[in-house]
């Protein structure tokens, strides 16, 4: 258990615990899922709506860790992207399967997206609770290929580089892509403040939480 | 710096990028929306760490452990089957060696092999899934996860907490003989009367001698096959 404990709290790189990992070394595993799993697993939920989706994804994520000819290749980015990848790539089979808690996304979401003007500025309210977790659901409702970038990079502070590998784009699209998740989220928070100005693809999503 | 000229700048390195102070100076418009963008970017890091408790159950990794050490222990196998000094002569005789022991072996795996790991720990779906097959990149990855062993369409049964065949591995199947009583976790119907009853059952053996998967031999009209 104590060696478990100084695995976690290792300095050691996520490569260099995978080195050790295949070496056999259970302590590096644990370091390094206990390190990752946080995030894959919050990635996981808020991008299918279900604690039980994200619990078996996160489970697979790690597993397919563990197989020698794992795919990782370090020269392509970093072991957190390449998790983030799987993780991604299980979400949408989950998604695929259910179809229920997608946020619509059409190209329509595309079109004639708000600029950053605002009636009544709703960040100031950003810093009080309510707000937060107004801003949290704007998140949440968001149209999948914006919720997983605002996901990947505010959220789990992953580098756009990084981003890029695990949605398997170029770093251009992660860029426009968090340009309008923010435009997106600037017109949610202002439907929530002036319903009667709603518009838009926007749907309910059940999230579970 | 035009505004269209600062907020592609302002693109090219994120939010975090250098504000241009010149541009933001000069232009109210910018300035006012270069602000709303910090207080988002403010307010997603406080969701951000409203989230941080929001992490997988103990249960996810007590069974990623128990799957680790599951193919730590068939590597370790594995690796001392291989060694020089005995590849030579091992084959034929673990072949016949396993074949002879395999009743017995399937017996106690079956009649134990339901709870071979600790309470804490029982979710565990993972051993059988963490065959090492080559790939090339996540997507592959994935792919090879929701891969099942045995296949949908084939009537073997993974036994309980085996290790899975590896793609290349050599196994080989023998047809053994065993008790009601010992496939009673296949399925197998048992009563006082016919406990004792003999069945035929086919048994895939890996390369390291155990029972990796069972197929209950029937007759055609689909019931055991018993022996006389």
């Amino acid at each position: 258990m104590i060696k478990r404990e100084m695995a976690h709290e290792s300095t050691e790189t996520d490569d260099e615990l995978l080195a050790r990992l295949r070496r056999g070394d259970e302590a590096a595993f644990v370091a390094l899922y206990r390190r990752r799993q946080g995030a894959i697993y919050r990635f996981a939920m808020h991008m299918s709506g279900s604690a039980t989706a994200a619990e078996d994804i996160a489970q697979e994520v790690f597993l397919a860790l563990l197989r020698r000819e794992c795919g990782y290749d370090p020269k392509r980015g970093t072991l957190s992207g390449y998790l983030f990848g799987i993780a991604r790539k299980l979400v949408l089979r989950n998604l695929e399967r259910g179809r229920a808690d997608v946020a619509l996304e059409s190209e329509a979401d595309d079109a004639a997206l708000p600029e950053l003007a605002v009636i009544h500025d709703p960040l100031i309210d950003l810093t009080r609770r309510e707000g937060i977790e107004a801003l949290r659901r704007a998140v949440l409702a968001l149209p999948r290929r914006y919720r997983e970038v605002v996901l990947l990079c505010d959220l789990e502070e992953l580098d756009y580089a990084d981003a890029a590998v695990a949605l398997r784009c170029p770093i251009g699209t992660v860029r426009s892509r968090m340009h309008r998740a923010r435009a997106l989220l600037f017109e949610k928070l202002n439907q929530d403040r002036n319903p009667r100005l709603a518009v838009g693809p926007w749907k309910p999503m059940r999230v579970a939480i | 710096m035009t505004c269209v000229e600062f907020w592609n700048h302002v693109a090219e390195g994120g939010l975090e990028a250098s504000p241009g102070s010149g541009h933001l100076a000069e232009c109210a418009a910018c300035a006012a929306r270069w602000d709303r963008q910090q207080a988002l970017q403010a307010g997603l890091r406080l969701v951000s760490a409203g989230m941080r408790g929001e992490v997988a159950p103990p249960r996810v990794e007590a069974g990623l452990v128990a799957a680790f050490r599951s193919q730590a222990r068939f590597e370790r196998g594995r690796a001392s089957s291989y060694s020089p000094s005995s590849y030579s002569w091992w084959p034929p005789v673990l072949t016949w060696a396993s074949a002879a022991a395999a009743t017995v072996v399937l017996a106690v795996v079956l009649m134990h092999g339901s709870r071979p790991v600790p309470a804490s720990i029982a979710p565990v779906s993972a051993p059988h899934r963490i065959a090492p097959p080559a790939v090339e990149s996540a997507d592959a990855a994935v792919d090879r996860v929701e891969e099942d062993s045995y296949g949908a369409d084939n009537d073997f049964i993974p036994v309980p907490n085996a290790a899975r065949i590896e793609p290349n591995e050599d196994v080989h199947l023998v047809r053994v003989e065993a008790t009601r009583s010992a496939m009673m976790a296949l399925g197998v119907v048992v009563s006082a009367e016919n406990a004792s009853d003999t069945v035929v059952a086919d048994v895939v053996l890996g390369s390291d001698g155990m029972a990796r998967a069972v197929r209950l031999v029937t007759n055609g009209d689909g019931s055991l096959l018993e022996e006389e």
